[in-house]
C-alpha cells in the first residue's frame, strides 16, 4: 500500500457523534417501525417477534424517537453557536449548507459528465448530492417526528387538532419514513459508500479525516481554497488509527448491511 | 239298595280308584308339556285377579315355546313346583337360572326400580317374552319402545334412525348410547354413559374416528378432539361442570339430526335458539342487534352464534388468540372494513398479535352490535366519545373525528387525505426516479474513475 499523503479533518468530533446519533437512531427505527408497516408480510412479523413483539417494539421505537429528537436538537443548538458567534458563511458562500446556483450549475455539469460532454464538476465542501441528503434528514426529522409525536400523543393533540389529523399523520409518518428508509439505504449508500470510487466504504464519518488524494478528488474546490487561503494547516490530521480504521468498518459495514437486508425485503414485498 | 252298602261300595270305588290313579298320581308330580297343555292351550282359560274384571289370561302358545329360546326345556324347567292339575304357581324366578345376567340388573335402572318397587318398572318378561323367550340377539328396538315410545318415535326420525332405516348398520342404536339393557343407568347415575359428563366420550366412540365421518359425510371429522379443547369440553371434562354443554345440549339426543335439516338444534336459522337456552342473556341482546335482526328476517348472510364462536372450537372471548382470529371472522363479510382496518396503528398491531389495541367489537360491540344509524349503536355520533375512552380516557369530541377505516385511495369520502397521500406518493415516485436516474447515470463513470485511479497507481480507500 503506498502512502496515501497526509490526512486532513473534514468532520470534528460533534460532526461524528452527531452521525453516530443518526446512524444509531435511523437503523432502531427502521428496525422497529418496519415490522408495524409490513406487519402483512412473514418477515415483518417475525422481525418484530425477534425483537420482543409489537409492544416492546413500540418501547423502543419511541426510545430511538427520542435520541432522534436529541440529535435535533444538538444540531440545531450546533448552527445556534455558530450563529452567535458570529461564524461567517453559515447561511450562504462555500461552507455553508444551503443551496445556492452553483449546486444547480455543478448538477447540470455532473449530468454532462455522466453523459460524456465534459468533465466531472470540481466540487467544493458540500457537493449538491450531500446537500440533499442533509435536508434530506432534516425535513425528514420535522414531518416524521412531528408526525410520530402526533400519534404519540393523540388525545393531547385532538384538544387542538381534528381527529382526521391522525389519519393525515399514519399516512405521512409512514410514506415519509419509507421514503427516507429507501433513500438512505439505497441513494445515500451508494453516494457515499458503494459507488466504485468509494466501494465498499468511506470511513470519513467515522474518522473525521481524509487522505489528501481523496479530498482533492472528491472535494478538489474545497482543497484548493483552503491551500490558497494558506488553512491547510489548519486542519490537517494525524492518520486514522487502526482502531479508528477498524472501528469504522465494524460499524460501517453493520450499518450497511443492515440497510441493505431491510430495503431489500421492501423492494421484494413490493415487487409481491 | 240298603244305605250301608251304598257307602261301601262308594268307599270301595274310592279306594279303588285311588289305588288305580296312584301311577297317575305320580305322573301328575312330574307333568309333560303335554300335561300342562291338555289344559293351558285353552285360549280362554284365565284366572280371576283382586281387581274384577281384570282377569290373566293362563293361556299357553305351545308351538311359540316349541321355537322359543326355551324351547328344549320342560314346563317344569320354569314351573318347578307345578302339578297336574294345580293351584296357583309361585311367580317363576328367572334368576334360579339366569343368576348372573350380562351386566347385572341390580345396578342398572331397570332393576333398580324393581327393586325399588316403582312403577313401571321392567320386569325380565317384559322385554324377553313370557313362554315366547327371545334372546337378546333377537330383542329389537321394538322392545324398547314397549316403554320408551316417545323416544323412539323421536330417534326413528333422527339422523341415527334413520341411517340405520337405509340399513346403516354403523348408525347408533339405543344401546349404542345407553349402554345394554341389564346394566342400563339412568342418566342421572354418574356412571351412565349418558351422564352429562360422560356423555361426550360416548358420542366419541363412534365420532372421535375420523374414517367414520369420510364414510357418512359428516363435515366435521375430528369434532371430539375440538369439542374436548373448546371451553365447553373442558368445562365438562375439567371442571366437572354439569352447566357447560355437551353434545346433547347442542344437539338433542334421541332427536339429532344434520344440521341441514330445518328441524334440526342446529340448522343455522335454529342456532340462535339452541345456544340461547344457556345463553339466555346472549340471545336477548343478539336477537335485538343487526345482525340478530336480519337473520330473523332470513338473511343468510347474517352471522349466527357459530360464525364467530365456531361450533366445536369455541374458546374464551378474553384471551387474546380468540380476539385476534375473530376480526378475521368479520372480514368475511366486511371485507372494505378490515383493509381499511388493517392500514390503521390498530389493524396493524393487532395483525402482529397485540390484542390491547381496539379490535372490532371494542368500537362496535358483539351482539349488541348496531349500525351507527341507530343511536343505541356505539360508533353513534353521540356514544363515539365515550367508546374511544375506553382506551383513551382524554379523549375529545374532536378525537373522535379521526377516521378508522379511512381509505386514502378514495378522492370523494377523504379528500383530504386523498391529496395527502398524493403527495407523498409522488414524493416518493419522484425522488425515487430522480436518484435512481442519478445513480444509474453515475455508475459507469465512477467505475472508470475507480479504474483510472488505480491504473495511475494510486490505492482505493479501505
Amino acid at each position: 500500500m503506498s502512502d496515501p499523503g497526509p490526512y486532513y479533518f473534514r468532520f470534528n468530533l460533534y460532526h461524528r457523534i452527531l452521525h453516530g446519533m443518526v446512524i444509531v437512531s435511523f437503523l432502531g427505527l427502521a428496525l422497529t417501525g418496519l415490522p408495524l408497516k409490513f406487519a402483512h408480510t412473514g418477515w415483518g412479523a417475525g422481525l418484530s417477534h425477534a425483537l420482543g413483539g409489537p409492544f416492546t417494539t413500540g418501547y423502543l421505537h419511541r426510545l430511538f424517537a427520542i435520541v432522534t429528537f436529541i440529535y435535533f436538537g444538538l444540531h440545531l443548538g450546533y448552527v445556534a453557536r455558530l450563529v452567535l458567534q458570529r461564524r461567517p458563511g453559515v447561511f450562504w458562500g462555500p461552507d455553508s449548507m444551503v443551496p445556492q446556483p452553483h449546486d444547480l450549475v455543478q448538477f447540470s455539469q455532473h449530468v454532462r459528465y455522466f453523459l460524456g460532454l465534459g468533465p466531472r464538476p470540481r466540487f467544493g465542501r458540500w457537493a449538491y448530492w450531500e446537500k440533499f441528503d442533509y435536508w434530506a434528514v432534516f425535513w425528514g426529522v420535522a414531518i416524521i417526528g412531528g408526525s410520530g409525536l402526533l400519534l404519540w400523543f393523540p388525545t393531547f393533540f385532538a384538544r387542538s387538532l381534528p381527529g382526521w389529523i391522525f389519519n393525515v399523520a399514519i399516512i405521512v409518518h409512514s410514506d415519509e419514513a419509507l421514503l427516507a428508509v429507501g433513500f438512505i439505504f439505497t441513494i445515500h449508500f451508494f453516494n457515499g459508500h458503494l459507488r466504485p470510487e468509494k466501494f465498499p466504504m468511506d470511513p470519513v464519518i467515522f474518522t473525521g479525516r481524509v487522505s489528501e488524494e481523496d479530498w482533492r478528488h472528491e472535494h478538489p474546490e474545497e482543497y484548493e481554497r483552503l491551500r490558497r487561503e494558506g488553512r491547510l494547516a489548519g486542519v490537517a490530521a494525524d492518520p486514522p488509527p487502526l482502531w479508528m480504521r477498524n472501528f469504522s468498518r465494524v460499524v460501517g459495514f453493520s450499518a450497511l448491511a443492515i440497510g441493505m437486508i431491510l430495503v431489500w425485503l421492501i423492494i421484494m414485498t413490493a415487487l409481491g | 239298595m240298603p244305605q250301608g252298602l251304598r257307602r261301601a261300595l262308594v268307599a270301595a270305588a274310592v279306594l279303588g280308584g285311588a289305588l288305580l290313579a296312584a301311577p297317575a298320581a305320580w305322573a301328575a308330580e312330574k307333568p309333560t308339556a303335554e300335561d300342562c297343555l291338555a289344559c293351558h292351550a285353552d285360549r280362554d282359560l284365565k284366572r280371576e285377579t283382586p281387581r274384577p274384571g281384570r282377569p290373566v289370561s293362563l293361556f299357553v302358545d305351545g308351538a311359540a315355546l316349541k321355537g322359543s329360546a326355551h324351547g328344549g326345556l320342560d314346563c317344569l324347567a320354569c314351573h318347578t313346583t307345578a302339578t297336574a292339575p294345580h293351584e296357583r304357581l309361585p311367580r317363576v324366578r328367572c334368576a334360579d337360572c339366569h343368576a348372573a345376567v350380562p351386566g347385572g340388573l341390580a345396578g342398572g335402572a331397570h332393576g333398580s326400580r324393581r327393586a325399588q318397587a316403582r312403577a313401571p318398572a321392567p320386569t325380565c318378561t317384559a322385554c324377553h317374552g313370557t313362554h315366547d323367550v327371545r334372546p337378546a340377539a333377537a330383542l329389537s328396538i321394538d322392545t324398547c319402545a314397549t316403554c320408551h315410545a316417545a323416544q323412539v318415535r323421536q330417534y326413528r326420525e333422527s339422523i341415527h334412525g334413520t341411517s340405520r332405516g337405509r340399513g346403516d348398520s354403523e348408525a347408533a342404536t339405543c344401546r349404542s348410547c345407553h349402554g345394554a339393557a341389564h346394566g342400563l343407568r339412568a342418566k342421572s347415575d354418574p356412571r351412565a354413559p349418558t351422564y352429562h359428563l360422560n356423555l361426550p366420550r360416548t358420542c366419541a366412540t363412534c365420532h372421535a374416528d375420523p374414517e367414520l365421518a369420510k364414510r357418512h359425510n359428516i363435515a366435521v371429522g375430528a369434532v371430539y378432539q375440538l369439542y374436548m379443547d373448546s371451553i365447553h369440553g373442558r368445562a365438562v371434562t375439567r371442571s366437572g361442570l354439569l352447566v357447560a354443554a355437551n353434545c346433547s345440549d347442542c344437539h338433542g339426543a334421541h332427536d339429532i339430526k344434520p344440521r341441514t335439516e330445518p328441524t334440526s338444534r342446529v340448522f343455522r336459522a335454529s342456532i340462535p335458539v339452541t345456544c340461547g337456552a344457556c345463553h339466555a342473556g346472549v340471545l336477548a341482546e343478539y336477537v335485538q342487534s343487526i345482525h340478530g335482526r336480519e337473520a330473523a328476517r332470513g338473511n343468510a348472510g347474517a352471522p349466527v352464534c357459530t360464525d364467530c364462536h365456531s361450533a366445536h372450537q369455541i374458546r374464551r372471548t378474553e384471551a387474546a388468540p380468540w380476539q385476534l382470529d375473530v376480526i378475521r371472522e368479520c372480514g368475511t363479510c366486511h371485507a372494505e372494513s378490515l383493509r381499511t382496518y388493517r392500514d390503521t396503528f390498530h389493524g396493524k398491531v393487532t395483525t402482529l398479535g397485540l390484542a390491547r389495541v381496539a379490535k372490532c367489537a371494542d368500537c362496535h360491540g358483539s351482539h349488541t352490535i348496531q349500525p351507527a344509524s341507530d343511536p343505541r349503536s356505539t360508533i353513534a355520533t353521540a356514544n363515539l366519545v365515550a367508546t374511544c375512552r375506553q382506551c383513551h380516557p382524554a379523549a375529545t369530541p374532536k378525537f373522535t373525528e379521526f377516521q378508522p377505516h379511512a381509505d386514502p385511495t378514495n378522492r370523494a369520502r377523504f379528500p383530504g387525505l386523498y391529496y395527502s397521500w398524493l403527495f407523498m406518493t409522488l414524493l416518493l415516485v419522484g425522488t425515487f426516479s430522480f436518484f435512481g436516474l442519478h445513480t444509474l447515470l453515475w455508475l459507469p463513470r465512477s467505475l472508470a474513475e475507480r479504474l483510472g485511479r488505480r491504473r495511475s497507481g494510486a490505492p482505493p480507500e479501505p
